[in-house]
């Protein structure tokens, strides 16, 4: 990623996460490109470049990337829709990277919109329907509930830990006003504790809350920007991905994820490791999720997850910030777009425009993605970004 | 139908394809079978178009014991769908014994009493003329004791 030519990020863009808007795709993505466009300070006919994500309202759509480039009125050179699911915005920023780096355009526009709290026109063949329905499968807390059910039959999973992400991120949330409304209350250890059981030891409160939503960001290199004048923008340093980890195993550890070679791989081109990090954006559709992920990234080993959250201060505040915008956890999951809010949060704060929540050393960030539950295995889609500050 | 009942919830019929058919041919004569990978000397499951550990297209369908253990499971409190008045089940990822995994519901056995690792055995459904579905109960007859 920092090879010939050094990406940038030039702006950012979140729309307010709602439920329930009512509100089409290409409505929500044009907010946030007409946006991002004046954050950028560009006109949109300098956009040659576009990515955009899959979306669970248009996923009949089979030129989804194209259509939603003709609403936005976008001529280009190269254009692209990442179906990586959750980390289809991380993989997005990614393939807009290479694309720039290969020359085949010199500023991408990366979108994500969704709206399936309005509607959702997603539809699963292959396992899903032939093997997972007909055993009455709650989706994806269900999976996550075998998931957790193996964790905590080989180590110690502290309710309290779970706990105390919830706390934290919700205490980010509340800093957060793109936040989901219905979200944006107080929340204590003793609520998280006494939530419901979904698909028991999966709490409701352990699952995010699906919504409407976008986010957007330019990309092009750090000689263009630098040429417009624009030389404190932060850089992608380095990149690493995994699809469908261990598949050739019939009989897996489930609690080892594609995380663990994907950010083996970015802390590598970035010559960096986990001590280094300011803070940590991680990919939270659940939050076991998030103690997974300091295992399988290195901050702590398999099964100290728990007592990692419990000896370090997650907050805003405190020694590793994590998900400074609240997290899906907290502001809700805007679809397949719910993966560009930890990735527009991070470059909130490398920028330093975090506003009352801003982290005070944001030297570099790490952001995560995750993509789809397969059959009896842990996630499909593992990916790992490092970004840093302008120096 | 009534509260709490997973063996008579209406559940959606799955569809056999191409590659599936022969799975609920032998399930229909009670006959589990999985895609085996002579190559590769292991089983996979769901079934696939080709041999997860080679690419190749030479799996054959072999018979097994039914017999496992649970190796992860969640208690439903409220399932989707037709299962939304079923009660409170278990989902569980069974280990079949010749080293393969299937997603199934653990029946005959109050939730509270599923536990990871307990050994259980094949149970049949019988969802329609056309397919039965295997489903998984408490193996008391385990030489361990632990059903």
């Amino acid at each position: 990623m920092s090879g010939r030519h050094e990406v940038v990020a030039l702006a950012f863009a979140e729309a307010r996460n709602v439920l329930a808007s009512g509100r089409s795709v290409p409505d929500l993505a044009g907010e946030v490109m007409a946006s991002v466009l004046q954050r950028a300070g560009i006109e949109k006919s300098e956009i040659d470049g576009f990515a955009t994500c899959l979306s669970l309202t248009e996923a009949g759509n089979p030129f989804w990337s194209a259509v939603l480039a003709d609403e936005l009125g976008l001529e280009l050179d190269w254009c692209d829709c990442v179906d990586l699911g959750g980390a289809s915005f991380v993989g997005a920023v990614a393939r807009a990277a290479l694309a720039l780096q290969a020359g085949l355009c010199s500023t991408v526009l990366v979108l994500a919109a969704d709206a399936p709290s309005t509607r959702n026109r997603q539809d699963f063949g292959s396992y899903r329907t032939e093997w997972q329905d007909p055993v009455g499968l709650l989706g994806p807390p269900g999976l996550f509930g075998l998931l957790t059910s193996r964790y905590r039959a080989s180590y110690e999973l502290d309710p309290l830990a779970l706990a105390t992400l919830a706390v934290t991120q919700r205490g980010h949330a509340l800093m957060n006003g793109l936040g989901l409304q219905q979200l944006q209350k107080p929340l204590t250890v003793e609520d998280y504790l006494g939530s419901r059981m979904v698909s028991d030891p999966i709490r409701l409160l352990d699952c995010v809350m699906v919504c409407d939503g976008a986010n957007a960001v330019i990309l092009t290199t750090r000689e263009r920007a630098d040429a417009a004048g624009r030389h404190g923008c932060p850089s992608i340093a380095g990149y690493g991905e995994r699809i469908n980890h261990d598949i050739a195993n019939p009989v897996p550890d489930i609690t080892e994820t594609g995380h663990k070679v994907a950010g083996a791989r970015a802390f590598a081109k970035a010559g960096m490791k986990p001590s280094d990090i300011s803070m940590f954006h991680p990919y939270d559709d659940f939050l076991i999720a998030v103690i997974l992920q300091f295992e399988q990234l290195g901050f702590c080993r398999p099964g100290e997850g728990s007592r990692f959250v419990l000896s370090n201060d997650l907050s805003h505040r405190g020694n590793l910030p994590i998900n400074t915008g609240g997290g899906q956890i907290s502001a809700g999951q805007a679809g397949l777009a719910g993966g560009g809010h930890n990735f527009v949060e991070a470059l909130r704060q490398l920028t330093g425009e975090g506003g009352e929540r801003q982290v005070a050393d944001a030297r570099n960030a790490l952001v995560t993605g995750i993509g789809t539950i397969p059959y009896a295995r842990n996630w499909s889609c593992s990916n790992v970004m490092i970004l840093r500050a302008a120096s | 139908m009534s509260e709490g009942d997973i063996l008579s919830v209406g559940r959606p019929l799955p569809v056999p394809t191409s590659v599936s058919k022969p799975f609920w041919d032998a399930a229909r004569r009670k006959e589990l079978v999985f895609q085996f990978c002579p190559e590769a000397g292991l089983f996979q499951h769901f079934p696939r178009p080709v041999s997860a550990y080679t690419g190749k297209r030479n799996l054959e369908w072999r018979r097994v014991s039914g017999r496992g253990r649970v190796f992860a499971f969640t208690i439903t409190e409220r399932g989707p769908g037709p299962f939304r008045d079923a009660g409170r089940y278990v989902v569980a990822t069974i280990e079949l014994d010749e080293g393969v995994r299937i997603i199934s519901n653990i029946v005959n056995c109050e939730p509270a009493r599923v536990a990871i690792d307990q050994r259980v055995r094949l149970h049949w459904l019988e969802l329609s003329p056309q397919i039965n579905y295997p489903a998984f109960e408490p193996d008391d007859d385990a030489p361990d004791g632990e059903g």
